[in-house]
């Protein structure tokens, strides 16, 4: 077997599988239908006492579907290992893996992994429990801590963000090149992205590659509460996350994850599998600028989209559709039009750009993932999902957000955005699959 | 990689270790047969059964000249990719380079950035009943907001690299791998990858391994990859050992900036090393008990058939050598495999007697110490393996500097989870 690799032509990649598990449905056809028709995945939280918080509110993840996918004796043995994040991205891969028919695929050592995750949070119950054994001057009882048999060692494997990308390799027999990505809001765009670079220069014919986050609990949603970056001012839940809109005020903490199965375009057909989109181009800036801001003028995301289009060698005229990044923040949905203007130029106000947070709000490291999935799902069935929660106008937001209600329409090459708290960005551009 | 402009050269190095804070210095102490490993002082860590660690020292944030203000979400973590990043910035010239910021790419291997319990205890505490048990209205109420806002930041394993990249004005393509213990070489290859692409001109990239704290010796204890031996004096790590009982943890970072061999020559930087193959694979023992011999020698011979060469082009191999059991039989196992019929060549050297184990930080300390070896025509002693385990079939330079002139090099690095990753260096011609 020759693993020479192409210099002259670019590799092409294409998406033969996508999976998902969101607040808004156990599947991508799920989510999809609930999406399109305006729905919003965002409640009261149950799953914990949040009184006395600011923000009240997410986007939880229904967990019915547990209970069949462990009866599988393989995965729990693996179970002690798993975080809840983990757990949604075993959903969101097997539902992947199934439509690509990967374990038809012989050749193992050229299927990677590449996975977006940050792993569980600290539990107020661990820090209670942990802090008998401190001494408030950075020691530690180990001994006595050890000797108790309540020590939460598990813990330090749920939050460790590569475990979920080696569990999958075990899980689907994948033997090639295996990597975590951590960068925040961005983390799962960029898995989609470095994959797609795996396959192109030939390392890889198969890719798994996605995100998945669960910070959806008390140290997760008060992490952001103190960041002062979750919306505290809402009448209803359901309109809480309105992106553009000129209330909006932060965003909603949502769990999930979205898994797509990316391949080399001859190695698909050869195989006779179904292609259901192509992954034209990856681009990823950094900000450097302020650690808890993005760049006024959205250079960061600018130069991602640029990068990505470049990459893909499609003309910005080429773009019929934006899939924003679109948080529900003051500054991100204000910066964002901006790049968005600045890339598009007079274009700008005719190519629609809507953000799946009005429904789905902020899934983190799996929102990248979840979203290039919509995006390209959107692609298929002509439907450009709508932003839901769009009620006041913004005279300094101005572009087609899709306001409200989904739109029929044809289109065919997209770009999705993806920016990460502390500054890092990323941008894929994806079409329509042609010959 | 016909084009020889088009290749990959390195054109600044940096390494932080237990050794020292400069590349030099590491260099030299590793000629002298010196090892980092002492008993740990920062924390109280005898409750564990291994409480030895190659630990980085006199590197804080005033010595780098951080503000307070940042430093409150920063650690030792981020000091040694300050650190380094900053020195192989510098010695590449890039301080004074005319390339934009957004041509310049920054990749990453990152350790696990633990939280740390003290942070929220205090507002644990502030929350207790009269029996000490939580009062969960106390504290959702008021009892959280003791803790420090940007502390969700603190424990992000991305956001020391963003700071980093703000310090140095880097706002090219970028990523952050982490915490597997290969990432430091996956991020030297997508740094790679973007220059032969064309996406960035020039890119800093490498890994910095953990802290050594309570949580990260834990973590390490539980997975049963540390030297734990009763002896006090032997909790060292030996790799390739008949006696090897374990790795030891160790901290420090090693930095690349690289660049095409053309943009060197353009800018007038010198052209340390370039980087000829890479390759990769994943399959795992039970357990996280690292990857299979298959899946090693895989890697071995994927990069060597990218860099167009034959097991015999390779002179040295920078194993991964953690010292533990099943790892070190596990990679002697593959490379005699894949240099079966050259195993009176090639020679064999781990840095981890001397430095420990890095984790994301190994694989770039291990090329940066391949670029020295290739300057410098010598290689160090493997330390603490005077008595090499009875099955090895290949040269392991374990007694004294051997005085060599490779010309290519051959780095492994692997992570306990399974991945591991193969990478060669050679002199640029």
């Amino acid at each position: 077997m020759s693993r020479k690799k192409k210099t002259s032509s670019k590799r092409r990649v294409v998406i033969t599988g996508y999976g998902m598990v969101t607040p808004l449905g156990k599947n991508t056809n799920e989510t999809f239908e609930n999406a399109s028709n305006g729905r919003s995945g965002i409640d009261f939280i149950s799953t914990f006492d949040t009184k006395g918080l600011p923000c009240r509110i997410g986007g939880e993840v229904d967990v019915g579907w547990q209970k069949e996918e462990e009866e599988n004796s393989r995965t729990q043995r693996l179970e002690k290992f798993s975080s809840r994040g983990l757990k949604l991205l075993r959903v969101a891969a097997l539902e992947a893996a199934q439509q690509a028919k990967l374990d038809e695929v012989t050749n193992r050592e050229k299927i990677g992994v590449s996975i977006g995750t940050h792993g569980d949070n600290p539990k107020v119950e661990e820090m209670m429990f942990l802090h008998r054994f401190y001494d408030g001057n950075g020691n530690w009882n180990m001994k006595g801590l050890t000797q108790t048999g309540g020590y939460p060692y598990l813990q330090f494997f749920r939050r460790k963000p590569d475990v979920a990308s080696s569990i999958l390799s075990m899980l689907f027999n994948c033997k090639g090149h295996n990597f975590s990505l951590v960068s925040a809001c961005a983390a799962g765009s960029q898995a989609i992205g470095e994959a797609y670079k795996v396959i192109q220069e030939g390392k890889c014919d198969v890719m798994v590659a996605g995100g998945g986050e669960a910070t959806l609990d008390f140290m997760g949603l008060m992490g952001f509460v103190q960041l002062k970056a979750l919306v505290e001012k809402y009448k209803t839940p359901q309109t809480a996350s309105r992106p553009f809109d000129r209330r909006r005020n932060g965003f909603v903490l949502s769990e999930g994850a979205g898994v797509v199965i990316l391949e080399e375009l001859e190695h698909a057909r050869s195989r006779g599998i179904s292609i259901s989109g192509e992954l034209l181009g990856y681009g990823s800036s950094a900000d450097a600028y302020r650690i808890t801001d993005t760049h006024p003028k959205g250079k960061g995301a600018i130069m991602a989209m640029r990068r990505a289009l470049e990459d893909s060698s499609v003309s910005p005229d080429e773009i019929d559709y934006i899939n924003a990044h679109g948080t529900s923040t003051q500054q991100n949905d204000l910066t964002e039009t901006r790049a968005i203007k600045e890339i598009f130029g007079e274009r700008y106000k005719d190519i629609p750009a809507s953000s799946n947070k009005s429904m789905l709000g902020h899934t983190i490291a799996a929102a990248g993932a979840i979203e290039f999935i919509l995006t390209l799902k959107g692609i298929n069935r002509s439907i450009l999902l709508p932003t839901i929660n769009y009620d006041h106008a913004d005279p300094k937001c101005d572009l087609d957000y899709v306001p409200n209600e989904a739109r029929s329409k044809k289109h065919r090459k997209a770009i999705s955005n993806s920016f990460g708290f502390g500054g890092q960005n990323s941008c894929l551009c994806l079409g329509e699959y042609e010959e | 990689m016909k084009n020889e402009d088009e290749s990959v050269v390195v054109t600044g190095v940096a390494l932080v270790s237990s050794l020292g804070l400069t590349a030099d210095e590491t260099w030299e102490a590793l000629l002298s047969g010196k090892h980092g490993t002492l008993p740990i002082k920062d924390f109280d860590a005898n409750g564990f059964q291994c409480r030895v660690a190659a630990q980085v020292q006199n590197l804080d944030h005033s010595s780098l000249g951080v503000h307070p203000r940042d430093a409150r979400i920063m650690d030792k973590h981020s000091y040694m990719l300050l650190k380094c990043a900053r020195d192989a910035f510098t010695q590449s010239n890039l301080d004074k380079t005319s390339l934009a910021p957004e041509d310049i790419g920054f990749f990453a291997g990152m350790g696990m950035v633990d939280y740390k319990v003290e942070d929220l205890i205090p507002s644990i505490m502030k929350s207790m009943d009269s029996e000490r048990n939580l009062d969960y209205n106390a504290f959702y109420s008021g009892g959280y907001q003791e803790i420090y806002p940007l502390w969700p930041l603190a424990m992000s394993n991305n956001i020391s690299f963003c700071q980093i990249a703000i310090s140095l004005n880097i706002k090219g393509e970028n990523a952050v791998f982490s915490p597997h213990s290969d990432s430091g070489a996956q991020a030297i290859i997508e740094g790679m990858n973007t220059i032969r692409d064309k996406r960035t001109k020039a890119v800093l990239a490498g890994g910095v391994s953990e802290k050594i704290s309570p949580s990260n010796l834990a973590r390490a204890h539980l997975f049963k990859i540390l030297n734990t031996s009763d002896r006090d004096g032997e909790k060292l790590c030996r790799p390739f050992a008949a006696n090897r009982n374990g790795t030891i943890l160790g901290e420090g970072c090693g930095m690349l900036t690289l660049e095409s061999r053309s943009s060197a020559n353009k800018r007038g930087v010198q052209s340390l090393a370039s980087i000829s193959g890479y390759g990769f694979a994943f399959e795992s023992e039970e357990e996280f008990a690292g990857p299979t011999a298959g899946a090693i020698s895989h890697a071995m011979k994927e990069a060597i058939d990218m860099a167009e060469i034959k097991p015999s082009g390779i002179d040295v191999i920078i194993a991964h050598g953690d010292g533990t059991n099943v790892g070190d039989k596990n990679e002697i196992e593959a490379i005699h495999e894949v240099f079966s019929d050259y195993l009176n060549k090639v020679n064999v050297f781990s840095s981890k007697g001397a430095l420990g184990h890095l984790l994301a930080g190994a694989a770039a300390a291990d090329t940066v110490l391949g670029i020295y070896m290739l300057k410098n025509g010598a290689i160090p002693p493997t330390l603490n393996s005077v008595i090499s385990d009875k099955n090895i079939k290949f040269n392991l330079v374990n007694k004294s500097p051997l005085k060599v002139i490779p010309k290519r090099i051959m780095v492994n690095c692997q992570s306990y989870e399974g991945q591991c990753v193969s990478l060669i260096i050679e002199m640029v011609k």
